[in-house]
């Protein structure tokens, strides 16, 4: 009792669920004192709802919400004249008593897909390979973009609530190891204020990818983000844009206070050859709005 | 006998420290589905890839055993003379091999 006691003094841990148009209104209420930012839902508390959910993300939705640890409180932002700080102490409160109102899972207790494999672990396959154990087909060889050596290739569908991308996009990536080797975009980000793509807000974005979250707190308070030379963690060259520089070019941009214009580029080109890490960090280092006009390229052509 | 209660002890000690501590495997599935920001997986988890630090990892092993040899080597080696030069060069002879492997998969370029 007294340990939950000393536990809820703790900032709240959030994770930010942005539905269209929200993205500036949650990144500067998070930043507040006593919030954190969870950037997983395993390490949040509260699910913080913000807009109207399209009716296609409301199974994603589902899923993040069940992969929040008990205790866990689900709380909506969805009327714009409610103040930052009505919610602010909204989501403080539920923090303190959190375990009184703990909330059940909202998609069954099911295996994603049945088991459908033969065999002792179910594999299917002829040796490592092939089958499709719960329904799944296991990786199969493709050759390595760096050194053509056959290794296997793991597909996954990330978004619409990935913190390290823009709300709504959802990014169909093909990895080797945790290199990118395809990426295409499956939906586009939601439509956001022009203020998202305000330099103070992209730098944070930035900074939060590097691990620095003081820095990135500070950023989206308008003061200066501290640090020494923050902007030799970017590699030189990477993410490199005709007429806008390369990442670090534009996150010493955000940090000078100018709004980087970038023309939209083409993720399925940018991404592949790129480390996951590397790659979040060049779309972190894209404005929202470039993002926004990237994605609907496939759609115009 | 002392020394197998002991043993023993710590044994039980141990694993019953591992059943107080680690967490009940009730998770839903739901719950044990891995995180992709709402985003849902298209193969399985099983996978192979490239182990890039091993040929690191050939070059410290190279050039620790060398280490450890040459120790007890120079206390002998004014007592064996010419023999423990041959033995030496041998064993260099050996390791350099693994070394040059490592040169030609490119593990001596700064990257």
């Amino acid at each position: 009792m007294r340990l939950s006691r000393l536990a809820s003094r703790a900032p709240a841990p959030v994770f930010g669920a942005i539905g269209p148009g929200w993205q500036v209104a949650v990144e500067r209420l998070l930043a507040r004192s006593g919030l954190r930012r969870a950037l997983t839902p395993r390490d949040a508390g509260i699910l913080l709802v913000a807009g109207d959910m399209p009716g296609d993300a409301a199974e994603a939705l589902g899923r993040v919400h069940d992969q929040l640890p008990h205790p866990r409180a689900t709380l909506r932002w969805t009327v714009s004249h409610e103040t930052a700080d009505a919610v602010a102490d909204r989501i403080v409160a539920s923090w303190r008593d959190l375990g009184a109102i703990d909330e059940a899972d909202l998609l069954p207790d099911q295996p994603p897909n049945e088991w459908k494999g033969v065999g002792p672990h179910g594999q299917g396959g002829k040796g490592m390979m092939g089958g499709t154990p719960y329904g799944r087909p296991m990786a199969m060889t493709g050759e390595d973009i760096r050194d053509g050596l056959q290794l296997d290739r793991y597909t996954a569908r990330i978004g619409p609530f990935a913190p390290m991308l823009p709300p709504g996009l959802v990014l169909e990536v093909t990895l080797q190891g945790d290199v990118i080797v395809a990426a295409t975009v499956q939906h586009p980000p939601f439509a956001q204020p022009v203020d998202a793509d305000a330099p103070e807000l992209c730098a944070a974005r930035m900074l939060t990818i590097l691990g620095l979250d003081g820095p990135a707190r500070r950023a989206i308070h308008g003061r200066r983000p501290g640090g020494i030379w923050v902007r030799g963690a970017v590699p030189r060259g990477l993410g490199g844009i005709e007429g806008a520089g390369d990442a670090r070019d534009r996150l010493a941009a955000f940090l000078g206070g100018d709004r980087a214009a970038v023309t939209a580029p083409d993720l399925s080109e940018l991404l592949p050859g790129l480390e996951w890490s590397e790659a979040m960090l060049v779309m972190a280092s894209l404005p929202p709005s470039a993002i926004l006009r990237a994605a609907r390229l496939p759609e115009a052509a | 006998m002392q020394t197998l209660i002991i043993l023993l002890g710590w044994t039980v000690l141990a694993w019953l420290l591992v059943r107080a501590t680690q967490p009940p495997a009730d998770a839903t599935a739901p719950q044990s589905a891995p995180f992709l920001g709402g985003g849902t997986t298209g193969t399985h988890a099983w996978q192979r890839y490239h182990f890039r630090p091993y040929t690191m990892t050939l070059v410290f092993i190279a050039f620790e055993m060398e280490m450890m040899f040459m120790y007890p080597w120079a206390v002998v080696f004014v007592s064996e003379g010419i023999k423990a030069l041959a033995e030496m060069g041998m064993f260099l002879a050996i390791l350099s091999v693994g070394i040059l492997y490592g040169w030609r998969e490119g593990v001596f370029r700064w990257e």
